[in-house]
């Protein structure tokens, strides 16, 4: 089965020149091993053909449930697990290609911030040292020079310079958050992938790392693609938005065009989804049926059908014909054949430029 | 209306290496019949040991129940001996917890551990109480749940587990409900979906619910009453119309303001500075007072802790710088008439407007 090539026209206020970032198809597959003699019975695919940009100083918003891959996708084109297919340019640089050694100082410009702030600080090690070791490591300052820029570092993520000698277990959780973020800054970054960088703190210490990570963007030009599942921390952050469910992007389009006028059931009921901090709420809301299927066995068609209130409204309007009874969270469904049996392709949809979503129904 | 638990300036506290911390200090709430009560507040905050000391589920030692009351319709849990206790944990008063796949026992089918529960506290036959089992899954929406019975927690996902976990809890009709962040594994859909069965079962068996969470927007959607903690106090507690509109204590207020909200755009998000103090050291007078930029440099908040006050008719706070009545009747609070249960939208809203025109007619 084709698949149309996705349009990726970037949204309108998120264009300029070229992208920092540009991922084409990517696909990570997980084999599932069985028996003896770890015979390949199939595979997980975690991340099935994933296309965006990310342009100098922006944010891409990647959002979804969990098992939709989204992590998958961070990890991916850092090259931090490998990849099955499709390509990712760095500057124009196809990182899939590049020679350890030069993949090596690429990386010094692409960093990373985790969700757990605990487990990725390594316990045995000071602040100074987990902050100080990626300097030394790729020889950009020594001994005295590189205290300082430690110092300079931890200034500015709002931590006293004096916690350098003090271990991680010392800190509180959005503590250490900034510790991770000052590691991230340590050699200069122009991209950084943010992956749930604040889902593990309280909200009152979530709102102030989101404010250091947009204050040290607009200072340093840096660009993230900004890995979550809250759907309003995404919103507050990113300049361009993508959803993803089972391994694909199902919708992507600047931020505002996204939450005001979303175009994949999906996205729809993913919003609607988000309980409102309003005693008194105006949203109407849609409680999808079942579970999010397992990737390993991905259902036919729009991997989205068996759950997809819009199939199931167009397929009453519909000829028999053109309908299918399915069975979906122990309930016999009837949604619209095409759904069921062909993948929608990735199309630009009646909004703005560059908002694309893949659904049959939806215009 | 009397309220069905009543808890009257409990105060628990820990002895921990760095000395004793008081968790939980001279907390009052009262839940009525079919009522729903939210704790929110922060990681740390005493919400969680609030919820264990009801049902007396604190480890003792190093946990040790200082003083106060938690009536049970008049019965005192505390007093009460073990064996006793036993008869109310599941019977009168269920807990859930957040994370399903923990509660659960993993070498136990679900059956087991659903009549488990029920042969203790009903002393029904086991054929009986598989009967009893079967239907408390198919309450909660699971399909098909004969076969499920005899299945394993692993076999399960996130959200199976936490309806398992709500079936079980329901299965021998508690009068009260104790819901520790029972969403907060969850993701948003699934959450929906949890929530609304919770509401439904509610509804259905005159239910109360006391909920705790630090999710300001299940809390507006769920819950009668609130209240809020911050270093184991209760600081505000209030209708929850009253509380959202009108936040009377600074901190409230701050976490109000630093949620970020679907379609709020501004640039930069409101923040409460500093970080919540150590239970060791609590900065003294009004723990909230080093974070506060109500009152900087005010001598009352840095030496003299507040109490709770009363506001207006059905809202409450502790802090010495909101406008109150004079002397106020504070413990314990009366919001028995505080029953309403917000229309939260149930029947799926129409979608064909999104669609291509082919699909509309």
């Amino acid at each position: 089965m084709s698949v149309a090539a996705p349009s990726l026209q970037a949204a309108p206020g998120v264009r300029d020149s070229a992208p920092l970032v540009r991922v084409r198809d990517l696909k990570t597959h997980f084999p599932i091993r069985r028996g003896v003699f770890s015979r390949i019975a199939g595979y997980v695919k975690a991340v099935d053909g994933v296309s965006f940009d990310v342009h100098a100083g922006k944010t891409l918003g990647l959002v979804g449930e969990s098992g939709c891959g989204k992590t998958t996708v961070g990890r991916t084109l850092l090259r931090l697990i490998p990849a099955s297919g499709g390509s990712v340019e760095y500057r124009g640089q196809d990182l899939f290609a590049v020679p350890r050694p030069q993949l090596r100082r690429m990386r010094r410009s692409m960093q990373v911030i985790f969700q757990d702030p605990v487990s990725s600080l390594n316990p045995r090690m000071t602040i100074g040292n987990i902050i100080g070791e990626p300097i030394q490591v790729h020889q950009i300052a020594r001994g005295k020079d590189r205290d300082e820029l430690v110092a300079s570092l931890l200034r500015r993520v709002g931590l006293d310079p004096a916690y350098a000698s003090r271990y991680p277990h010392e800190f509180s959780g959005g503590q250490r958050q900034r510790i991770g973020i000052a590691r991230a800054l340590a050699l200069s970054p122009e991209f950084i992938v943010c992956d749930e960088p604040v889902s593990a703190l309280d909200v009152s210490i979530q709102s102030q790392i989101l404010n250091l990570l947009n204050d040290l963007q607009r200072e340093r030009n840096i660009a993230y693609l900004f890995i979550a599942h809250n759907l309003a921390v995404v919103e507050h952050f990113s300049d361009e938005v993508a959803v993803m469910y089972l391994g694909r992007i199902v919708e992507r389009a600047s931020a505002t065009d996204l939450y005001a006028s979303p175009k994949h059931p999906y996205t729809i009921s993913l919003l609607s989804a988000v309980p409102e901090p309003d005693p008194r709420p105006q949203r109407q809301r849609i409680v999808l049926g079942g579970e999010v299927p397992s990737p390993s066995h991905p259902p036919s068609g729009c991997p989205f059908h068996p759950r997809c209130p819009l199939s199931l409204q167009a397929a009453k309007n519909a000829n028999a014909k053109d309908t299918v009874e399915i069975e979906s969270a122990g309930a016999r469904l009837r949604v619209l054949r095409i759904c069921q049996q062909q993948m929608p392709p990735l199309e630009q949809k009646k909004a703005q430029v560059g908002h694309v979503a893949a659904c049959w129904v939806s215009q | 209306m009397s309220p069905l638990l009543e808890i009257d300036k409990l105060s628990v506290a820990f002895d921990t290496e760095q000395g004793r911390i008081v968790p939980v200090n001279e907390v009052s709430l009262n839940i009525y019949p079919g009522q729903t009560v939210a704790l929110v507040g922060e990681s740390g905050c005493g919400k969680s040991v609030t919820a264990l000391s009801i049902l007396r589920l604190i480890p003792q030692p190093p946990g040790r129940i200082l003083g106060g009351r938690v009536l049970l319709d008049g019965r005192d849990l505390l007093s009460l001996s073990e064996r006793q206790m036993r008869q109310v944990r599941g019977k009168d008063i269920a807990m859930i917890f957040q994370e399903p796949m923990t509660s659960l026992n993993p070498v136990f089918s679900i059956g087991d551990q659903i009549t488990e529960a029920v042969m203790l506290h009903q002393g029904v036959s086991r054929g009986q109480a598989w009967r009893i089992a079967e239907q408390a899954l198919d309450d909660v929406g699971i399909a098909d749940p004969r076969r499920r019975l005899r299945e394993y927690p692993h076999q399960m996902s996130g959200g199976m587990r936490q309806r398992v976990m709500i079936a079980m809890a329901l299965s021998c009709q508690p009068r009260l409900l104790i819901a520790d962040e029972p969403t907060t594994a969850l993701d948003v859909t699934i959450q929906a979906q949890i929530l609304e069965l919770l509401r439904d079962l509610q509804r259905q068996r005159n239910m109360a619910i006391l909920l705790i969470t630090h999710d300001l927007g299940v809390v507006a959607e769920n819950a009668e009453v609130v209240g809020v903690m911050y270093a184991s106090r209760i600081v505000e507690l209030a209708g929850v119309e009253d509380l959202f509109d009108h936040p009377r204590h600074p901190y409230t207020e701050g976490l109000f303001r630093s949620v970020p909200k679907l379609g709020n755009l501004s640039e930069r998000l409101a923040t409460i500075a500093g970080t919540v103090p150590n239970p060791v050291h609590f900065p003294s007078g009004c723990k909230f007072h080093p974070r506060c930029d109500r009152m900087q440099g005010d001598a009352t908040c840095r030496d003299v802790e507040p109490t709770l006050r009363q506001v207006c008719p059905c809202h409450w706070a502790a802090c010495h710088h909101v406008q109150g009545y004079a002397q106020a009747p504070v413990t314990p609070v009366d919001l028995s008439h505080r029953r309403v249960t917000q229309a939260v939208a149930t029947e799926q809203p129409d979608l064909l407007p999104l669609a291509k025109q082919e699909y509309r007619s």
